[in-house]
């Protein structure tokens, strides 16, 4: 049988003494595209938006990373998500803008351990050190196009659209046991 | 102990034994031997058969140049290895091993009939010998060569070994860790920098272990060797071992190969056999020293006659003594050490043979403190011995006079044409050479890389100056990487350097063309070809390679190129630079396909993607097809059933009551901003300013020259909002497309584009039973054709889930699409399945979707379009809009070609027999024609599960719209189908079945 | 593999990321169906397939998404600069002139 993963079931995907990945829990997404008055976008959603492609910013909950010169992808609980939604629409007639649900379209990874950059740098062509802690880019991997987030040194997220997880979690795990032999 | 293994010498542990056999006969060696050190060990100098001739031969080399002895090595069944060389194989208990391109045996090989007829098989012999009669190609002469030539046998079974591949960025990368490697590493080290040093061989060190009489800095060479390589460890450098930089790529792209687990005994868990690093490096150090280049003489290839520098690595590294009674032939002073070192180890060495007159004091009054006759102003002008030398007939030399030749039995004959510095890395990074008169050699000019090339690699000699040059030419790279640079002056005693000349073929009294003196071992190439090569009229030195194939062997020309461009020059009177050297290319030896493949191999080949409802289908037994890169259902057999019966099944049932179709992977892209419906209705050629919200219209996209690339059906989902969906395998390449028009030709538009495919799970319904089964489940809207008419779209609820849903058919039954957030598509899907079964409700796959839609006319871009359909062609004219000023591709369809008479139409076919026709078979419209015949179209889609009773196909034929009723021919290999043109409609015309 | 600079991300990453995206600088014209069957054949087809220095068009499609140009060596595969859409282009003799230094 073919791995089977979903956001509706968190589950660990390996967990070796080089890395741990696991699938995370649902989470609200909003694909969020504007140009002009970025402050007042901010201001809407309760996060002033950063401008560097790569950068992120968090307040109360709502965590948002900047993928283009004018896209931004906006995490939110499940629980708060209409309300962003309907802050953004109340700035629709006065800033028109782009707000695009995809809490659906992607899994997201988290990869840590002493070996998670060693497990990344299976699959990613980029040099990976000059994604610093705390930034976030999309980028490629084994095929799929994927945005990482590094919360730490060796910590991050791997969002991931559904129909690659499997496939991506396959490299993972092979990787993640491979790097483990290693260290043995 | 074996006969030729010595006492206290080597790196190899006299104390680890280790079994192995070689044709099946067992033999010992010692841990740290290589197949080739272990079989010389018990005086097995016979490995193999050569490629054209079957000649016997033995390893020439200790090294990754080898290109003689190559072995299949195997493991257990699928882990087989042909052409492995031998020299480079370690042992390990258990290892097999077989020689190649023999029959019967290794000793007595019939297809050595080729060495005989030698003449014969001379230089162009195959473009001269196979040119005629053609119809022999097939049949006669490739199924020949194919068995009389070759190496080995190409594994036939599955390979179960893993390989892998990782991405490395690093400061400085370090290629050879021999003297100038290690000299550059320790300047680089601990100085903050990511310094990588590699090395192919299993242990670092190059020619330092082969040469442990040397004092670097006091110590003995080995124990420096050792201190200097855990101090390196220590500083953080990353050592690599058993790692083959097998090519070097635009901007500071090193691939290397590194080996895991072919020395092994047993296999390590998840453990990859070889990993695949592709290494970016801000600056980059090639110190991969020279290569020994043979003596061109007849009879230099018989097993024992061997370079002397390998000779030597044999003794010091492997404790390996090649011969009792060997002999020396040279034209540089290196092959003297040889045989002072063979002396001391308990060797007698016949004799040293020096092509040139004056030759340094100091080796001639070592060889006379040694008992070693010496021999200056000769020359070889022959060996024998069947399998193994056992003489060698040496001639003086006066001017160029060839005295009367003498035989002087041996048991091996060790050779030095003098050195070629490794330029194979240098070379792919299109480096300049320069030639160099004195070392008669090509040498390192410029590179367009961040690259420094040290070492023996440029012509150096020796280990002090390896060790000083390594230390100096490391700054330039580190000055780059703003580290400072010392340059440690080394001092080394007892250092061995020497100096030589060029020799062509060595001067003979016998006749040059009967000569078998080799150039290329591996492709046995001799010198008389190159020179018939030259004389048949070859002047390129890129041409006189394809024709004789010098250097065009796996090793890549490492031990012919200078040669035979020596011979060359000379054959065409001229100077080398101005002939000039052929292009070496990646990789720089052979590497495994499942190296370059790493862990993309078989489920893995390539990405898989998969729906959420994927795994119900799997449970549900369905076959899969791969579209783009999904994997779809593609029928959902019940026991015993095939494709045809499973198809018409699924066909039937759901015109009958209900199918359940995962329509998940459409490509789905979310157009939002206040210029969202003028944008659209820029892309596509129908209207769409004037859809309203909450209605859907099909869509056909166009590229600027007018062709048909996508369609589908588009919502409108409110004023600022549409909901597009192309092609499953389109999706892509549309959103790049609108991308492109949009953030290139019409930035001035407010309009954001999402790739929305995978936010939706999409499950569609069809059938006269759809709308009373999903009723049920749907809050927010009535399904009737008065509320929620065909064409219309809503945000409600489904089962609990927010969802868009449509009122879309591409079946011609009522239908509808039901869009959730994707994870709750599989559980969306089983509740309908469930409440389904009180219609039979039937899951179908892509196979009947096809069917279905063919019926109703509905084509498949892809399919019945080729990218040079225009919607007239298709038929679809009433899809463009007749009233816009401008849409992607609208002025295309007014070019000339487009709108000219007789262009191939889509039709409908129904054939006269009522059989079924192949898809892609060429429509003729008189079969009484001569061949070949005037093909006037094609058939693009034909089936026959389908619910009309009879096989149906589409086609595209020129003028096809005004020739319906007209019947045209479809030729196949058996018979002659006739078939007549019709509408592309065969079910329901009215669309009576589309209402509730 | 070359390294592309994106003039977006501001950052020189591998090839992978990116996509070409064909010759640069060719416009759509403003009102198609005023071109003459010439006019929209050299709109629609002609290519200058230089050797040597080329103007074209990259996306940085596993990136930021952005469509730019660039000039590059189609010999050497060296990039002068990328660049911004919608910025003037570049002068090919300067471009080379500070290259050379």
């Amino acid at each position: 049988m073919s791995k089977h993963i979903s956001s509706l079931a968190p589950s660990v995907v390996v967990d070796t003494a080089a890395a741990r990945v696991a699938v995370s829990q649902m989470i609200g997404r909003i694909s969020l595209r504007a140009r002009g008055d970025l402050a007042a976008v901010g201001q809407a959603i309760g996060v002033e938006l950063p401008t560097q492609i790569g950068a992120r910013a968090k307040a109360d909950g709502i965590e948002v990373a900047c993928l283009g010169p004018d896209e931004w992808t906006v995490l939110v609980s499940l629980g708060q998500i209409e309300k962003v939604e309907d802050a953004l629409a109340a700035l629709y007639p006065s800033l028109p803008h782009s707000m695009t649900e995809v809490t659906g379209r992607e899994v997201t990874f988290t990869i840590e351990g002493p070996q998670a950059v060693e497990l990344l740098s299976i699959g990613a062509p980029r040099d990976l050190s000059t994604i610093k802690v705390g930034q976030a880019r999309r980028m490629f991997f084994d095929g799929a196009t994927v945005v990482l987030w590094r919360d730490a040194e060796t910590s991050f997220r791997m969002d991931v659209w559904n129909s690659f997880a499997s496939f991506l979690a396959t490299t993972l795990e092979t990787g993640a046991k491979e790097l483990a032999a290693e260290l043995a | 102990m074996s006969t030729y293994r010595v006492r206290g010498k080597g790196r190899v542990d006299a104390s680890k034994p280790i079994v192995f056999t070689f044709d099946g006969k067992p033999y010992t060696g010692l841990k740290g031997d290589t197949v080739a050190s272990a079989l010389l060990s018990h005086g097995v100098h016979l490995m193999g058969r050569s490629f054209k001739y079957h000649r016997p031969r033995g390893a020439i080399a200790a090294g990754s140049e080898e290109p003689n002895a190559l072995i299949g090595t195997r493991r257990s069944a699928g882990r087989f290895e042909p052409n492995t060389r031998a020299t480079v194989q370690e042992i390990w208990e258990g290892l097999e091993t077989n020689s190649q391109n023999k029959f019967p045996s290794l000793k007595w090989d019939v297809g050595a009939v080729n060495d005989a007829a030698y003449m014969m098989f001379s230089a162009g012999f195959y473009y001269k010998t196979f040119m005629w009669p053609r119809s022999f190609w097939d049949k006669v002469y490739e199924p020949f060569i194919r068995a009389a030539a070759g190496l080995g046998v190409s594994p036939t079974e599955h390979d179960p070994d893993t390989y892998a591949s990782r991405n490395l960025y690093c400061d400085l990368l370090i290629v050879g860790a021999g003297p100038a490697g290690i000299a550059a590493a320790r300047e680089a080290a601990g100085k903050g920098l990511s310094v990588v040093l590699v090395d192919e061989n299993a242990e670092m060190g190059g020619s330092i272990l082969s040469e442990p009489q040397a004092k670097i800095e006091g110590k003995t060479s080995w124990d420096w060797l050792s201190d200097e390589l855990a101090d390196l460890k220590a500083a953080g450098v990353k050592l690599m071992t058993r790692t083959t930089a097998i090519g070097y790529y635009h901007e500071n792209l090193i691939a290397l190969v590194e080996k895991l687990t072919d020395h092994l005994p047993t296999l390590p868990a998840d453990t990859p056999r070889e990993r695949m690093w592709r290494v970016r490096a801000k600056q980059v150090v090639l110190a991969q020293g020279a290569l020994e280049k043979p003596l061109v003489f007849h009879g230099n290839d018989r097993p024992g006659v061997m370079l002397a520098g390998s000779a030597q690595t044999y003794l010091h590294r492997y404790g390996v003594k090649v011969g009792n009674s060997p002999v020396v032939v040279t034209s540089h002073d290196s092959a003297w050490y040889a045989a002072f070192d063979l002396q001391d180890a308990g060797a007698y060495v016949q004799a040293i043979v020096d092509t040139r007159a004056q030759v340094r004091q100091d080796l001639q009054a070592e060889a006379r403190s040694r008992g070693i006759p010496v021999k200056l102003s000769h020359t070889v002008t022959a060996t024998g011995g069947r399998l193994r030398v056992n003489n060698v007939r040496v001639n003086p030399l006066s001017g160029t006079n060839v005295g009367a030749g003498q035989w002087i039995k041996c048991d091996a004959l060790l050779m030095s044409g003098g050195w070629t510095p490794s330029l194979h890395l240098f070379s792919h990074t299109k480096g300049s050479l320069a030639w160099d008169d004195d070392l008669t050699t090509f040498l390192p000019k410029d590179t367009p890389e961040d690259c420094v090339i040290t070492g023996a690699s440029r012509g150096l000699w020796g280990t002090e100056a390896a060790l000083r040059d390594g230390a100096t030419r490391v700054g330039e790279a580190l000055a780059k990487l703003g580290v400072e640079a010392t340059a440690t002056e080394y001092t080394v005693a007892d250092d061995r350097t020497g100096s030589g000349v060029m020799m062509r073929e060595l001067p003979t009294d016998r006749s040059p063309g009967k000569a078998k003196a080799f150039v290329d071992y591996q492709n046995d190439v001799t010198a008389k070809d190159l020179r018939l090569a030259v004389r048949e009229g070859m002047r390129s030195i890129e041409h006189v390679k394809r024709y004789t194939t010098n250097g065009m062997a796996t090793d890549q020309g490492k031990m012919s190129n200078i040669n035979g461009l020596n011979i060359a020059a000379d054959a065409l009177g001229k100077k080398q630079p101005q002939v000039g050297l052929t292009t070496f290319r990646p990789p720089y030896t052979p590497t495994t396909f499942g190296a370059f493949a790493g862990y993309h191999r078989g489920e893995h080949f390539e990405v898989v993607r998969k729906t959420q409802i994927d795994a119900w289908a799997e449970t549900q037994g369905a076959v899969f097809e791969p579209v783009g890169q999904w994997r779809r259902a593609r029928y959902f057999p019940k026991a015993g059933e095939t494709m045809d019966q499973a198809v018409t099944r699924e066909c039937a049932a759901t015109r009958a009551s209900v199918g359940i179709f995962d329509a998940s992977t459409l490509g789905k892209i979310e157009v939002v901003g206040p210029d969202a419906a003028e944008f659209v209705n820029r892309m596509y050629t129908n209207p769409f300013l004037k859809l309203a919200p909450g209605k859907c219209r099909y869509g056909l996209l166009l590229g600027d020259d007018g062709f048909i690339r996508d369609d589908g059906v588009i919502a409108r989902v409110d004023e600022n909002r549409f909901h597009v969906t192309t092609t499953t395998g389109g999706a892509a390449r549309v959103l790049n497309m609108m991308e492109d028009y949009l953030q290139t030709e019409w930035p001035d538009l407010n309009v954001w584009l999402t790739s929305t495919t995978e936010q939706w799970s999409t499950v569609a319904l069809n059938g006269p039973n759809a709308a009373k089964l999903l009723a049920p489940f749907v809050e927010g809207i009535e399904l009737t054709e008065e509320a929620f008419p065909h064409m219309s779209c809503v945000n409600c609820t489904v089962a609990g889930y927010p969802a868009r849903l449509w009122r879309v058919s591409f079946t011609g039954e009522v239908g509808f699409e039901i869009n959730v957030a994707a994870p709750y598509g599989r559980d969306l899907w089983e509740k309908l399945w469930e409440a389904g079964q009180q219609y039979d409700i039937t899951p179908y796959g892509t196979e009947t979707m096809h069917v279905l839609r063919a019926e109703k006319g509905y084509i498949i871009v892809g399919q019945d379009t080729d990218g040079t359909v225009t919607p007239a062609d298709a038929g679809m004219d009433w899809a463009v809009g007749k009233k816009k000023d401008d849409f992607v591709g609208m002025r295309g369809l007014k070019r000339p070609d487009l709108v000219a008479e007789n262009r191939k139409q889509l039709v409908g076919l129904l054939t006269e027999d009522n059989s079924w026709l192949e898809e892609g078979a060429q429509i003729v419209f008189d079969p009484k024609q001569p061949v070949p015949m005037t093909m006037r179209g094609h058939v693009t889609s034909s089936y026959n599960q389908g619910t009309t009773g009879r096989p149906i196909a589409l086609a595209v034929i020129e003028g096809g719209h005004s020739k319906m009723g007209e019947t045209v021919y479809i030729p196949m290999p058996d018979r002659t189908i006739a078939a007549k043109i019709t509408g592309t409609v065969f079910y329901d015309p009215e669309n009576s079945r589309l209402k509730i | 593999m070359i390294q592309i600079h994106c003039p977006y991300c501001g950052e020189t990453l591998p090839e992978l990321e990116f996509a070409y995206a064909g010759e640069a600088h060719i416009d759509r014209p403003e009102s198609p169906s005023a071109q003459t069957d010439e006019e929209w054949a050299e709109f629609l087809f002609m290519r200058q397939n230089v050797k040597g220095p080329h103007f074209e068009r990259w996306r940085h499609l596993h990136g930021c998404g952005r469509f730019f140009n660039a000039v590059r060596n189609t010999i050497t595969d060296r990039f002068y600069i990328t660049y911004k859409a919608g910025e003037p282009r570049p002068d090919l003799a300067t471009l080379l002139e500070e290259d050379n230094k």
